[in-house]
């Protein structure tokens, strides 16, 4: 018997499952890469470009880099740490964005660079994550608003450019240190000015609101960031950026111990690296599987002598010699009776066995009153005893 | 998509170039990128799996122990040659342990447009219906590097019937039968039998039977002959209970009896009785009724095939209530079960008066030889315990077998190899005792 031939026995999904399949995670999935590219496309208009001298943008700094090469100051954008330093020297101001973003070992660098080989540093918004290395001395207190503030130091740029939009971080510095303290929230100083060896010095600025084109023309702070970024014939404007490759190389190699890869010839890194390819494609090869595993439902297995062993093992656990004793007495005594011609019934009364037992062996040498009815062996030896003494009477009795 | 040991084989004799010539990414991808081409356009050149069409034909019922050939027409109509594997999948009893891998797998190749046929050898090794699994296809591209693989659903369902190995008993069964039947020699008298007819008498036939008015009406002695009644009911029931679940030797109780239902029925049948069977647990689980004696014993075999011992306790109330709806006339009810103490005293017993009533009630149970060996052992105290327990049992069987026995029921208790010869000498004795 045969059967029509059909197409239809491949199991393999067709397209159109595939499709009815996927399409529920395909819907989601566009879903979440819409919704995050409306989030993304929403959210980040005002925050971009902050603090870059080309950007026009309301948080940007466009104006006063301009006012600043206007008048001859000569600007260099940098975002990383090794143009920063390389551009440096010390008629230069270096203006570092965002201080905390840089890691600890690029703070130990700027800071040597600073104290040994830079005009001014101007640093906006250093917090407690940069201050430790970059200002030591200087801790940081609670942020206070951005408002109008007034001058009320002595440092001349300050003096000059009057009231100010500052604000932001505080600034606490060290017992005896000299430094200008100036628009004070407070009493604490939204910025501050730590002279350092010779010419140079450090500007802490506790907010970037004075760089901003949108709050540039506002009070004195076009002047007070003219002032602080041109008092030396060139500007470095460091922006901080996540490409730096001096910030993934925190552990500094010293290149003493050589590298055990590197005394290997290439030929067989690159020969190796090929075998793992090979051994990749082995792994493919052998981890198909021809079909899946077939299952099956197992009948149960189990031995019907299980239950009479389990009660033999707990005999010999227990020590129930007088059990056993009973039991193989009581079968001896079934199975002799009708050979003696007593009535089954009569087999287990002394009185009606022994008698026709005596009558047909009479010669026998073993007691059969202790053997048939007698008391319960007192160890084992003599249970096996006992055991082979009833099987001897039994065949005594069927050739007798 | 799979690969081939070739293209590992390949990638590895890549690493000498790599490694002699062009130790760098250049030499790398001059090695790789051809590979990769290659395997994309094995892969592109195989004879797509899912157009091929399965045809199966052969065999649909197999006796356990033999072997069953089950025939598959592979079509392949796609324009390009088809050279794969093909895995025909069953479950893994539909082979000898260790010859799956074997039986399972073929290699075949099919040119475009045509059709090959090829054989797998089931070997079942326990009862019931065998369902052909999945056909696995892996279909190799012209260069060997890469395959295409995919599954095709094809039903075929082989069942495997109890092998009946008691047969071998049926023939000097048979010949006993036809002793009853008074065509060979002298008969037993019995109450109920039916008289056949008159012969002369012969030295040796029972002084009962000689028909003495006839007799008187001849010059020769005559006596009556007399054959078994014919057109008896025999119910055959099943216990598929946890007690028949319990192996003896290496197969099931249930088998045991299967065995020996399977020879009473094919000697009933003979005998020109109507044979029943009912195979019964908590619920009904398989029966044969009123088939002709021509086709009752395929029908039981039939039947029996599929059926496996469950784990629940036999409801024997229910199962007597069921016997008794399918017997309504005075039948033979022969009780395929076990003697354990504990299920006949609670279950059999209060319910066998019902049965023993109106029919005569034949209990046979597997007995086993094991515990026949274990109380003979001797001389080691584990020994001397073992036979105290297994004498324990014998006597607890034979007491329950007694109390049957009072109830007016025959019983047989045998070991599994012995039970159907046993159980058909009992039913020849009762039918020769005129008790049907």
């Amino acid at each position: 018997m045969s059967r029509p031939a059909t197409s239809t026995t491949s199991t393999a999904p067709s397209a159109r499952q595939l499709w009815t399949r996927a399409r529920g995670a395909a819907l989601v999935l566009a879903l979440v890469l819409i919704g995050g590219l409306a989030l993304a496309t929403l959210r980040s208009s005002d925050a971009h470009g902050a603090l870059d001298p080309r950007s026009a943008d309301p948080n940007g700094s466009r104006a006063v880099a301009e006012l600043l090469t206007s008048r001859g100051i000569e600007l260099t954008l940098v975002t990383t740490l090794d143009e920063a330093t390389a551009a440096t020297d010390q008629d230069t101001t270096l203006l570092v964005t965002a201080p905390d973003l840089l890691t600890q070992s690029q703070q130990s660098s700027l800071r040597r660079t600073m104290t040994s080989s830079i005009g001014r540093t101007v640093l906006v918004g250093p917090g407690r994550s940069s201050l430790d290395t970059l200002a030591p001395g200087v801790t940081s207190s609670t942020s206070a608003r951005v408002e109008n503030r007034a001058p009320s130091c002595t440092l001349a740029e300050a003096t000059r450019a009057g009231s100010v939009d500052l604000g932001g971080e505080r600034y606490l510095t060290a017992p005896g240190a000299t430094a200008d303290s100036c628009y004070l929230s407070d009493g604490l100083p939204t910025l501050l000015r730590l002279p350092g060896q010779d010419t140079t010095d450090t500007v802490l600025l506790g907010s970037p609101d004075i760089l901003y084109n949108k709050r540039l023309d506002q009070q004195g702070n076009a002047s007070l960031a003219l002032q602080l970024l041109g008092s030396r014939p060139h500007l470095v404007w460091y922006l901080p950026s996540l490409t730096d490759a001096s910030a993934t190389a925190d552990a500094p190699d010293d290149g003493t111990t050589g590298n055990f890869l590197s005394l290997i010839p290439s030929g067989w890194l690159w020969g190796t690296l090929q075998l793992a390819i090979a051994a990749l494609l082995a792994a493919i090869w052998r981890a198909r599987r021809l079909g899946p595993l077939v299952t099956e439902r197992l009948p149960v297995a189990l031995r019907a002598s299980e239950a009479t062993e389990g009660r033999a093992r707990l005999y010999r656990k227990a020590n129930a010699r007088d059990r056993a004793a009973s039991v193989l007495r009581t079968a001896t005594r079934t199975r002799i009776a009708p050979l003696l011609g007593v009535p089954v019934q009569d087999a287990h009364s002394a009185d009606r066995l022994l008698p026709a037992l005596s009558a047909r062996l009479p010669e026998t040498t073993a007691d059969p009153r202790h053997l048939l009815f007698g008391p319960a062996p007192a160890d084992d030896a003599t249970l096996i005893r006992l055991a082979d003494q009833l099987d001897a009477l039994e065949r005594e009795v069927r050739t007798s | 998509m799979a690969l081939t040991g070739r293209t590992a084989l390949l990638a590895a004799l890549g690493s000498i170039p790599v490694g002699i010539l062009a130790p760098s990414w250049a030499g790398m991808l001059a090695v790789n990128a051809p590979l990769c081409f290659a395997i994309l356009c094995d892969y592109a050149l195989a004879a797509p799996v899912r157009t091929l069409q399965f045809t199966r034909s052969g065999d649909t019922s197999v006796r356990l122990g033999d072997a069953a050939h089950v025939d598959l027409t592979v079509t392949n109509p796609s324009r390009r040659p088809l050279r794969a594997q093909l895995r025909d999948a069953w479950p893994p009893s539909s082979w000898l342990p260790g010859t799956e891998q074997t039986s399972s797998r073929h290699r075949l190749t099919v040119p475009a447009g045509e059709r090959r046929r090829l054989t797998t050898s089931l070997r079942p090794t326990r009862r019931g219906d065998r369902r052909a699994e999945r056909i696995t296809v892996r279909s190799h591209g012209p260069l060997g590097l890469a395959a295409r693989q995919g599954n095709h659903e094809v039903p075929w369902a082989v069942r495997v019937l109890p092998p009946f190995t008691s047969r071998k008993h049926l023939p000097s069964r048979l010949a006993r039968l036809r002793e009853l039947d008074g065509r060979t020699s002298v008969l037993t008298r019995g109450e109920g039998t039916e008289f056949d007819s008159l012969r002369e008498y012969v030295p040796g036939d029972d002084t009962r039977s000689i028909d003495w008015r006839a007799t008187a009406r001849q010059s020769a002695v005559a006596v009556r002959t007399w054959r078994p009644e014919r057109d008896r009911h025999i119910l055959i029931v099943l216990d598929t209970g946890r007690t028949s679940a319990g192996r003896v030797g290496d197969i099931p109780r249930l088998d045991a009896s299967m065995d020996a239902a399977l020879l009473l029925t094919a000697l009933a049948s003979r005998a020109g009785d109507r044979v029943d069977l009912l195979a019964y647990d908590r619920r009904l689980r398989a029966q044969v009724q009123g088939r002709s004696a021509r086709d009752v014993l395929p029908a039981v075999v039939n039947a029996l095939a599929p059926l496996e011992p469950e784990l629940v306790e036999t409801d024997a109330r229910g199962l007597a209530a069921t016997a008794l709806a399918r017997a309504p006339r005075r039948s033979l009810i022969v009780l395929l079960t076990s003697l354990d103490a504990a299920p006949i005293e609670e279950g059999l017993l209060p319910v066998l008066p019902q049965l023993a009533q109106r029919h005569t009630v034949l209990l046979a149970s597997v007995s086993d030889p094991h515990i026949a060996r274990m109380a003979t052992t001797r001389g080691t105290i584990e020994g001397v315990y073992e036979a105290a327990a297994a004498t324990q049992t014998r006597s607890q069987r034979s007491r329950t077998a007694d109390q049957l026995r009072r109830h007016g029921a025959t019983v047989v208790d045998a070991s599994p190899d012995t039970l159907a010869p046993a159980l058909a000498d009992a039913y020849l004795a009762l039918k020769a005792a005129g008790r049907l």
